[in-house]
């Protein structure tokens, strides 16, 4: 920064301002682009068993994947896992980041404080929690055996529930910042006018608020369903070995296998969706609000 | 119902159902710190009595002793240089008009939302192209893990840097130049401290995300080079017990800690 010419004119400026801007792009284009372009080419060699990688051009990885039922039914689970976990969250984030967004009282930073601090935390330690309240003695067979609700423990480790709300738990916060900040730019009375034409709260809902929020309500769930179909630790922990979703499976494609083309064509098919999903829904959202 | 009564209802309703989604976000944390003050080893419920030996039991593991040095090491190399990088390019983005300025800044932001397993096999094939290019050992090496965390850092700064520009009077600046202050002086004196408050900001949040990132991580550490998050995962693996909480319950500790210095900077509910 110190190096920098004195600069008055506004040429200068504009020099200066390319030298300021150029390391950063250049830095994150060639750390983000370079690699995703070579994991493109990766997925398109062969693999060979005991030869490892051969360069090659042919896309028999992705027709690997897309013609074995059980790579097919790993990708159905994580879509499946992936679509009921970000309406969940819709249902239960609403609520909450309405109140947020409404709230008024010195807590207010305090309660955004709560709902940050999981999500930089780690999905390990999260799924620890879980873990101890999943288990045959943990808090919640161990509470419903005591109010005399069951009587044996329910299994709920290592089954698609536990990764359900494992998952939820992990997206809720991102679900409720990003409803959060679009609700806090709806002028109140806009709702009071509702209000005061007649319109019992359902109809406000229905007519006001959630078109309004609509922006807001496809950004979190395109953003809590890609957190969702990328999901690594909580269904490793929770669903245990035999509960396979996409993440886990590009990981033992590259660690285990050592298929690292394989594993880069599905990473690729991962990342695909992501990209065209969140196109997508840029492109209704800007439909409708221009 | 009368006109009265049908709101205070209404938000009882709305209050409770908010309770239930912030309780159900907090609830593996508030587990977690539980079992790390049971005295029993195993996580049964309720727990025979409490203790504080799991803290010295973790303390004394050396995964995650080791994990938790590493993870410090990365994050603070990793927010130094995302500081270096993002810092410039938030004042330029921010100050100047730039060809392509919108989209350099989503390039910018775009590390943020690139889910870790793909960006972690991304750079792992990227890194392995490089050692093959330039002979070096990239892969695994301390030096790959910060480049990497890097990226993620970079996010941060730009977006927290960006925020607290905004409402910032050029004018001041331009009066200092007036005043006869060269533009070092100008930078240092005049607007540094008035971005004091992001580059805090972004250095923490930066620091944090890199200090609990996981996916992209576990496709770049070496052999018994792990750090803390893929330690507690690794750990977990093979079984819950209070000293992985213990451990988990030091980790929650110091980005509780990070995020309250950051709030005394940069309000959160603006940022995030």
């Amino acid at each position: 920064m110190s190096a920098t010419a004195p600069e008055a004119v506004a040429g200068a400026r504009t020099g200066l301002a390319g030298a300021l801007v150029v390391p950063a792009t250049l830095f994150v284009a060639i750390g983000l682009i370079g690699p995703i372009a070579i994991l493109f080419r990766y997925s398109l060699n062969k693999f060979i068993p005991g030869q490892f990688m051969v360069d090659g051009l042919v896309i028999e990885n992705y027709v690997k994947f897309f013609t074995d039922a059980y790579y097919i039914n790993v990708l159905v689970r994580t879509v499946r896992v992936a679509v009921i976990c970000t309406l969940v969250c819709l249902i239960l984030g609403f609520p909450l980041a309405y109140v947020l967004a409404r709230m008024q009282s010195r807590f207010k930073n305090l309660m955004i404080m709560l709902v940050v601090l999981p999500l930089f935390v780690g999905n390990a330690v999260r799924a620890a929690g879980w873990m101890t309240a999943f288990g045959n003695r943990g808090a919640f067979n161990a509470s419903l055996t005591g109010l005399g609700i069951i009587d044996r423990p329910i299994e709920i480790m290592f089954t698609e529930n536990a990764v359900l709300i494992g998952i939820i738990a992990v997206n809720l916060p991102f679900m409720v910042l990003t409803l959060q900040s679009v609700i806090e730019g709806i002028p109140r009375h806009v709702e009071e006018a509702a209000f005061s034409l007649g319109a019992n709260p359902a109809a406000m809902f229905t007519r006001v608020l959630w078109p309004l929020a609509l922006p807001g309500i496809l950004a979190g769930t395109i953003l809590t369903f890609i957190l969702a179909m990328n999901a690594y630790a909580t269904p490793v922990l929770l669903g245990g070995p035999k509960f396979q979703m996409m993440g886990p499976l590009v990981y033992g494609q590259f660690a285990q296998q050592n298929n690292w083309p394989f594993g880069g064509a599905i990473s690729f098919i991962l990342m695909t969706a992501t990209i065209v999903l969140t196109v997508a829904a840029h492109l209704v959202v800007q439909r409708r609000y221009r | 119902m009368t006109a009265a009564s049908r709101p205070s209802l209404g938000r009882i309703a709305l209050n409770g159902a908010a309770g239930i989604g912030l309780l159900y976000i907090l609830l593996p944390l508030i587990f977690v710190i539980w079992l790390a003050f049971f005295r029993q080893e195993i996580p049964s419920f309720p727990p025979e009595g409490y203790s504080l030996k799991w803290f010295g039991a973790a303390a004394n593991n050396k995964a995650f002793v080791s994990g938790f040095v590493l993870s410090l090491q990365v994050g603070v190399a990793a927010t130094l240089i995302g500081l270096l990088l993002g810092v410039p390019a938030a004042l330029a983005l921010v100050r100047h008009r730039i060809v392509l300025g919108p989209a350099v800044n989503t390039l910018l932001l775009l590390p943020l939302v690139m889910p870790g397993i793909v960006l972690g096999t991304a750079l792992y094939v990227f890194q392995i192209e490089t050692e093959i290019a330039t002979g070096l050992p990239v892969l695994g090496s301390l030096g790959g893990l910060v480049a990497a965390h890097t990226l993620v850092v970079v996010p941060w700064v730009v977006r927290l840097v960006t925020a607290s520009l905004v409402g910032f009077d050029r004018t001041i600046e331009e009066a200092a130049q007036n005043l006869g202050a060269g533009p070092f002086t100008t930078f240092w004196r005049v607007t540094l401290p008035s971005i004091r408050p992001g580059l805090v900001a972004g250095g923490l949040f930066g620091f944090v995300t890199s200090f609990g990132n996981l996916e992209m991580s576990l496709f770049l550490v070496g052999p018994g080079r792990t750090t803390l998050p893929i330690a507690i995962l690794q750990y977990l693996e093979w079984k819950i017990d209070p000293t992985v909480a213990a451990a988990s319950v030091i980790q929650i500790g110091l980005i509780a800690v990070a995020m309250i210095v950051t709030d005394r900077y940069v309000k959160l509910s603006r940022v995030v």
